[in-house]
């Protein structure tokens, strides 16, 4: 008897324990609830747009008829998954997605965290917003303005490339876009110029936040400016650093459909089909909607379990994750 | 008291829902409704004029992207009213991609009372979705309506449709009889063409002159290539004082046109790369050798500098500024009507020959162009039938041809339209601000997406095509290149074949996406075998291409095409 008036205790406790906890959280979210409003607008995007749209996620397992729609067509299965590995195709199309997101996502990595450095570095903060400006700026421009800066300057006999090395006693005449090896330096010195100043911003914000102190400190230790960054600042932005690294595995069978589609040519068409532009190919041009789907809910998925996967690991190794 | 007024509510509440649900119940349904819409109009119709068709607003949606204008003028709009009762809406969608936009549109399956579409044949991709929409009764049957109408029936006559229209696109055996597609723009007789056109390659006459060659005596690729070396040896020069290409892209940019090295393509009788050889069996490109002949014929063109280095790949408007600026002397593909070529500076060349021998016009007996369908969502669909019909009338014609009468012409003493001498002027000076005026003699043709059809404008307004007859000279430029081309000539021995392309039944061919991606794929490879480093390296290539096509189940679909092509109602164009 006694024990089991222990146990209605102990669950009474748990449950009023609940209780306290929901009303504490309901009082701090109306202490805060400014920050909160500011926040519905976000969250009500995150659910029209991201989240209510997955259910049509059901079209890679459907027959999608026009007169049914999505829920009423009729189920088919894995044969859309069945279909695109009986492509001969696909292991290409998989592996040249690969090759340019890792290029993108590993071997561009230290890029805006160099410059985020450099910008730290320069004492004269006009100088600084000056240049900080300057690197933002391409980020703005579309990828079709800057591929067609890409075709003038790459153009044979007349592209600026190809009129340096004719000054210089060279042919001249290489169709650099029509190369297959010289679709992946176009493709990385591209992206990376369009898009590291602004990749940088997440990076300069970890490092401003540093404690100056700990600076100070370096510096009365005998630290020269190199074992200071080494020492204090990239460990202070290590998380963010392993932050940014896991959002961006989630896109990794996304190479960037925009950038890829418009340097294509039949020249690099061996390297630059990727699972995108397969994907407007099949889904869209051809109006297999399902099939379109089936791809792109394999590339999430297998983007989603990466994230997850590699955020456990960096939680154990690194201390710093996701959640 | 809390309870007390829980129950209150819940009793209005479910006052209001009874109340709604009768309100609905005496509505009944829309069919009686529409009955009786429909009586209202016979009644409103007494008094009106014989082209009269219903009061009402008709909305269409053309995937054809910037082809469409969509405004009309207001006064044309105003007689089209007072004429049939009709306020005609268009909206243009595609500009990025009409098969895509179609594709979208389809599934959405948000559509207005008609669309329209590309279609050239039955070939074409649009066809496969516009029959997947028609399988899964997106469509109104418009079989029943046409036999009720003065031109549209005639596609139910014997002998009027070419093959492919009659039983590619309208009346598919699989429907039974029915039709949800009409096909547009069949001429009223076969082998009707409205311009003399002279397509090809051009070359600058001061050059052509200046070395003495007569371009009609360039007949192959070899003796092209010869004429390519003497150009280029001959250090000619742009408008701006800079050296020329021999060999320039096409007036429309880069696009690998066949014109240019007609002998070295097995092209099929329209361009798809299927093509019977000697013993009658039909081959595609990829089988044959002839891919390698001209990876072979252009990669000597660009090692020594003969053709423009971006002769694939060229953007449209850089083509233009080229042709404009001489800075080509040949152009790859163009033709007589052209406004960059307006004064004749380039002539044409050839024709060369084919890979059958010498050159031979080819023509299908009637080709249709774009088509439209009625949404199921539509009521009263019969409605459109008749607006098509009317636009498809010597009376409709003339309104969105000619514009009106008195504004924009006037009518001869044999009852043809002269257009306005001041029209004509505008037209010449500002063609934008002509457009307005809103008639396809001035650029909006807005009437085509439903009554383009049934086509002789020689027979119905004296003149073949707009203005002819008011301004003989309108088409004086044009029409000396092809009576220097002997455009009359080749004509009369021309090649007139009615029957289906050879992609007109990869809609049916189970493996048809994969197929058609492999056709494009081969397309690219070949230009990539253009530009390889050499002739082996473009035969990997060009083999791996026709690989791919094997798998992708070429050999079974031309078995299909041989089996086709033994039934009398889908005999092959080749």
């Amino acid at each position: 008897m006694e024990r089991n008036t222990s146990v209605i205790n102990a669950a009474e406790l748990s449950g009023l324990g609940r209780a306290s906890e929901r009303s504490r959280l309901w009082r701090r979210m109306g202490r805060h609830y400014q920050l909160y409003l500011l926040l519905l607008p976000c969250i009500v995007f995150f659910i029209i747009f991201s989240y209510i749209p997955m259910a049509g996620l059901v079209l890679a397992f459907k027959d999608y008829q026009f007169n049914k729609g999505i829920f009423g067509s009729p189920w088919i299965g894995l044969t859309y998954f069945e279909m695109f590995f009986q492509d001969p195709q696909s292991i290409q199309l998989i592996r040249n997605t690969l090759i340019i997101s890792a290029m993108k996502v590993f071997l561009a990595l230290p890029f805006p965290i160099i410059l985020a450095l450099m910008f730290n570095e320069v004492r004269n903060s006009r100088l600084r917003n000056l240049f900080q400006g300057i690197a933002y700026l391409p980020h703005f421009f579309s990828w079709v303005i800057v591929v067609g800066m890409l075709q003038r300057i790459l153009a044979p006999d007349t592209g600026l490339v190809n009129q340096v090395i004719s000054w210089l006693g060279g042919d001249g005449s290489t169709f650099f876009l029509m190369e297959e090896s010289a679709f992946y330096p176009t493709m990385f010195w591209s992206y990376i110029w369009k898009d590291v100043g602004w990749s940088s911003i997440i990076y300069y914000a970890a490092i401003v936040g540093i404690n100056p102190a700990l600076y100070e400190a370096a510096k009365m230790d005998g630290a020269n400016k190199w074992r200071q960054i080494w020492h204090i600042t990239l460990p202070g932005i290590r998380p963010t650093i392993i932050v940014l690294f896991i959002l961006s595995l989630g896109n990794i069978l996304s190479a960037g459909f925009d950038q890829i589609y418009l340097l294509k040519t039949p020249g690099n068409m061996n390297v630059s089909e990727i699972l995108d532009t397969y994907i407007i190919y099949m889904g869209l041009e051809s109006g297999q909607f399902g099939f379109g789907t089936a791809i792109g809910m394999m590339q999430g998925v297998i983007g989603l379990i990466l994230v997850l996967t590699v955020n456990q690991v960096a939680k154990k190794w690194f201390q710093s994750s996701l959640w | 008291m809390t309870l007390n007024r829980t129950h209150l509510w819940s009793k209005l509440t479910a006052l209001t829902i009874v109340f709604s649900i009768l309100l609905t119940a005496c509505g009944g349904s829309s069919e009686p409704n529409a009955a009786k819409e429909a009586g209202t109009e016979k009644e409103a119709a007494a008094g009106k004029p014989s082209t009269w068709i219903a009061d009402r607003k008709i909305k269409g949606l053309i995937f054809m992207g910037s082809d469409v204008t969509e405004g009309m003028n207001p006064d044309i709009a105003k007689k089209l009213k007072e004429m049939t009762g009709i306020e005609l809406e268009l909206q243009a969608v595609g500009h990025d991609g009409s098969k895509k936009a179609l594709a979208a549109g389809l599934a959405a399956g948000d559509l207005p009372d008609f669309i329209g579409y590309y279609l050239n044949h039955s070939g074409r991709p649009e066809m496969e979705l516009v029959n997947k929409a028609a399988r899964e009764d997106m469509f109104h049957d418009l079989a029943p309506f046409l036999k009720d109408t003065n031109i549209y029936k005639k596609y139910t006559e014997d002998d009027y449709l070419p093959l492919d229209t009659k039983y590619g696109v309208l009346f598919r055996p699989e429907f039974n009889g029915s039709a949800y597609t009409i096909h547009l723009n069949i001429p009223r007789e076969g082998g009707y063409e409205v311009r003399k056109y002279v397509p090809g390659p051009y070359i600058r006459k001061d050059i052509a002159d200046s070395l003495g060659v007569d371009p009609r005596s360039i007949t192959t690729s070899e003796q092209l290539y010869e004429l390519a070396k003497k150009i280029k040896d001959g250090n000619f020069k742009d408008k701006n004082g800079k050296d020329i290409y021999p060999i320039g892209p096409t007036v429309w940019g880069g696009i690998d046109r066949d014109v240019l090295y007609n002998d070295l393509v097995w092209t099929g009788f329209n361009g798809e790369g299927f093509k019977r050889d000697g013993n009658g069996v039909i081959l595609h490109e990829s089988q044959t050798e002839y891919g390698l002949k001209r990876a072979e014929f252009v990669q000597k063109l660009i090692r020594e500098k003969l053709m423009h280095p971006e002769y694939y790949s060229m953007e449209e408007n850089r083509a233009k500024e080229g042709v404009l600026n001489d800075s080509f002397a040949i152009i790859g593909d163009v033709h007589n009507y052209v406004i960059e070529n307006k004064d004749n500076r380039y002539i044409p060349l050839g024709p060369l020959n084919s890979v059958d021998g010498s050159y031979q016009m080819n023509l299908t007996y009637k080709g249709g162009y774009g088509a439209w369908s009625i949404p199921k969502t539509t009521n009263n669909p019969e409605d459109i039938v008749k607006l098509a019909d009317f636009l498809a009338s010597r009376e409709g014609k003339l309104l969105w041809k000619y514009g009106l009468e008195g504004r924009d012409y006037d009518l001869d003493a044999k009852g043809n339209p002269v257009p306005k001498q001041e029209v004509l002027d505008l037209l010449d000076k500002d063609p934008v601000k002509a457009k307005e005026l809103g008639f396809a003699g001035v650029g909006n043709d807005w009437g085509w997406y439903l009554g383009g059809t049934d086509l002789n404008d020689l027979a119905d307004f004296g003149e073949a095509s707009y203005g002819e007859a008011a301004k003989p000279d309108v088409n004086k430029g044009p029409l000396e290149i092809a009576q220097y081309w002997r455009y009359d000539e080749k004509k009369q021995q021309a090649n007139i074949k009615d029957g289906y392309a050879a992609l007109a039944f990869i809609g049916e061919f189970g493996k048809g996406t994969q197929l058609n991606m492999a056709l494009d794929k081969y397309k690219e490879s070949l230009i990539r075998a253009y530009y390889a480093k050499d002739l082996n390296e473009a035969k990997a290539i060009l083999d791996s291409a026709a690989a791919q096509l094997k798998t992708a189940g070429l050999d079974d679909y031309i078995k299909l095409l041989k089996k086709k092509d033994q039934d009398p109602k889908t005999k092959l164009l080749f």
